[in-house]
């Protein structure tokens, strides 16, 4: 089980790898959400605040209405905030489960594929 | 066990999310395509004249059983890959992926479909030498391409509005056939007995005029709460029986079956009968209008399916790659490639209802497979869901035998001649299975021992060692990366730039 500290270090990569990446942000240029996030297994909650394709903020707690709300594990979240799973496969066993459009759920893949094309 | 699992986690207020008349407008937008029109003149061939709306009432009541059952299936598994996990957890992985495949068929069969229907339709408003109907198909199809290439997405209320428009235009313009032309439905009962009612070929044709209705659970994870999508399941039908019922009692009446027969465009026929050229440029309208939810909506659901399949390593990696919109553009150009090839094929052979009778097939084996899921998962899967269909078990049996019978009645069909069997259309549904199942044992098993060398000679685990733990930083590692050592983290933002997919 991750704790806050964990995910807040996972997060703070991810959001440097995201934010630095040119094509990714090319990409998602018009893509402005608010995501929230829980952990089911610890009740962990955070908030991922993207504008224009750049990860503005991360805090910890849920902030504003989200357009995606996903939920899984925290070991699972830290693992995929450091690219070291594919979000897809865990999304197909059922094991993320995520409130949104099916555009917003792809792109939120896409993420992860554009910046670690090899998890 | 999976009844141990915990429930799924309550719906929250999201900032843009699905309600019931978005819904419903969904699964009857999806089901109703321009298709239809021809799967009307499918039900007329085994039911003539009036009894074609006795079929088509047994049909909607059949599937108000098929929508219980996606209703609690749906409820158990809110997701796009609703069908991928409860097919997998019912029957297995490898039988639930080469199901999948074969489900994906339908959907470009429906794309290539219709695009040949509106093609033929078009061509024949304007008047125009039968070949130029393929250069309709062909840019019926670009212009889908280039839409779903370009990020161009019918945003919800729109869709919404296309629907109820085609549905109402047809609804109409049938009841002007009806109570205003000719007279003779005065006189209801002569509508009856216009020949031999073929009950079993009938009830299964009636059931593909509701076919992808089901389509719309793929939205669960927007919808507003899990009872929106079981309304949507349970309503879209209604409209949907209205609709063809009246559609078919205006043909019974004013168009004579042996024009039908031959013919691509019956709805144009009957706006001809109807109202002259008014009608008929009406009905190619509204046919035009149906090509936006089955492209929309039929290139979205396949492509994404694609790039989830090849993101899991079920496909080659490449239908994976992303244009700068975010769409798997190679996924999305395949599908158009594939549909234009199908497209020209019935062109060329013009075998059209033989597409109706493969797709009502398909669509009826869809159904049997769902109902076997939800009798196995009736047992394994004890936790609570938003919806649970009365007396499932007996339901869900009952649902697996009914299905398979219409299956097998569609599937030996003879499309050009109702007094005849064939075995075409099982044919083809035969060879898809074989290709899709050759794929799933021959080849995923290649693709997926090649995704996870690359992804072990890729790159170690980037997530650091936790202080005193013996693995990096997690409980139990993922099965999803190697076990390798814990390598020196790596500097923020240096991540490799895949340049690939523009």
């Amino acid at each position: 089980m991750a704790n806050w500290d964990e995910l807040a270090e996972a997060l703070g990569d991810y959001t440097i790898t995201c934010n630095t990446n040119e094509r990714l942000r090319k990409m998602q240029r018009d893509w402005s959400r608010v995501l929230h996030f829980v952990c089911e297994d610890n009740g962990v909650v955070f908030t991922m605040e993207v504008d224009r394709g750049e990860i503005l903020a991360t805090p910890e707690g849920h902030e504003g209405t989200p357009d995606i709300v996903v939920t899984t594990h925290s070991e699972t979240f830290c693992d995929m905030f450091w690219g070291d799973l594919n979000p897809v496969q865990k999304y197909l066993r059922g094991e993320i489960k995520v409130q949104g459009s099916q555009e917003d759920v792809m792109r939120l893949d896409a993420i992860s594929y554009v910046i670690w094309p090899d998890s | 066990m999976a009844g141990a699992e915990p429930a799924p986690p309550a719906a929250r207020v999201l900032r843009r999310s699905v309600g019931t008349a978005t819904a419903t407008a969904t699964s009857a937008g999806l089901a109703f395509a321009a298709i239809d029109y021809l799967g009307v003149v499918s039900v007329l061939a085994y039911a003539p004249g009036a009894t074609a709306a006795v079929a088509i009432l047994i049909g909607g009541l059949i599937v108000l059983l098929v929508a219980g059952i996606f209703s609690e299936l749906n409820g158990l598994y809110p997701t796009a890959a609703g069908i991928r996990l409860y097919l997998g957890r019912a029957v297995g992985l490898r039988t639930s992926l080469s199901v999948t495949f074969t489900y994906m068929v339908t959907v470009v069969l429906v794309i290539a479909a219709d695009a040949f229907l509106i093609g033929a339709a078009v061509r024949h408003v304007l008047h125009e030498p039968a070949v130029l109907a393929y250069v309709w198909i062909a840019v019926l199809l670009g212009v889908a391409l280039a839409a779903n290439l370009s990020g161009v997405r019918i945003a919800g209320w729109m869709q919404t509005v296309v629907t109820y428009t085609v549905l109402t235009g047809t609804v109409v313009l049938s009841v002007i056939a009806l109570f205003h032309v000719g007279g003779t439905f005065h006189q209801p009962l002569n509508l009856f007995g216009r020949g031999g009612f073929s009950g079993i070929q009938a009830i299964a044709f009636a059931l593909f005029l509701y076919a992808a209705f089901e389509w719309v659970t793929t939205t669960a994870e927007e919808a507003r709460t899990p009872r929106v999508i079981t309304r949507a399941l349970f309503i879209a039908p209604v409209l949907i029986w209205v609709t063809s019922t009246l559609f078919a009692l205006a043909l019974a009446h004013l168009v004579p079956y042996p024009s039908l027969h031959g013919s691509a465009y019956p709805q144009l026929l009957l706006g001809q009968a109807a109202l002259g050229t008014v009608g008929e440029v009406w009905m190619l309208g509204l046919t035009v209008l149906t090509a936006l939810n089955t492209f929309n909506g039929g290139f979205l659901v396949a492509s994404r399916f694609i790039y989830a399949a090849a993101r899991e390593g079920n496909l080659p990696r490449q239908f994976a790659w992303l244009n700068l919109r975010a769409v798997p553009w190679l996924a999305v150009t395949t599908l158009a490639g594939v549909a234009a090839v199908v497209a020209a094929v019935v062109f060329a052979t013009g075998q059209w209802l033989l597409l109706v009778a493969v797709g009502a097939a398909l669509e009826a084996g869809i159904y049997a497979i769902a109902a076997l899921c939800l009798f196995v998962l009736r047992r394994r899967e004890t936790r609570e869901r938003p919806f649970t269909l009365i007396a499932g078990r007996p339901l869900a049996a009952f649902g697996v035998v009914l299905f398979t019978v219409l299956f097998l009645a569609t599937g030996f069909s003879d499309p050009k001649n109702a007094r005849h069997f064939s075995v075409a259309p099982i044919g083809v549904i035969v060879v898809l299975a074989a290709l899709s199942t050759g794929y799933v044992l021959l080849v995923v098993p290649r693709l997926r021992a090649a995704a996870a060398e690359r992804s072990a000679a890729a790159r170690p685990r980037r997530r650091p060692a936790r202080p005193g733990a013996g693995t990096p930083g997690n409980d139990t590692p993922p099965v999803d990366a190697p076990p390798v050592e814990a390598p020196p983290v790596e500097s923020p933002g240096t991540a490799p730039q895949p340049d690939r997919g523009t």
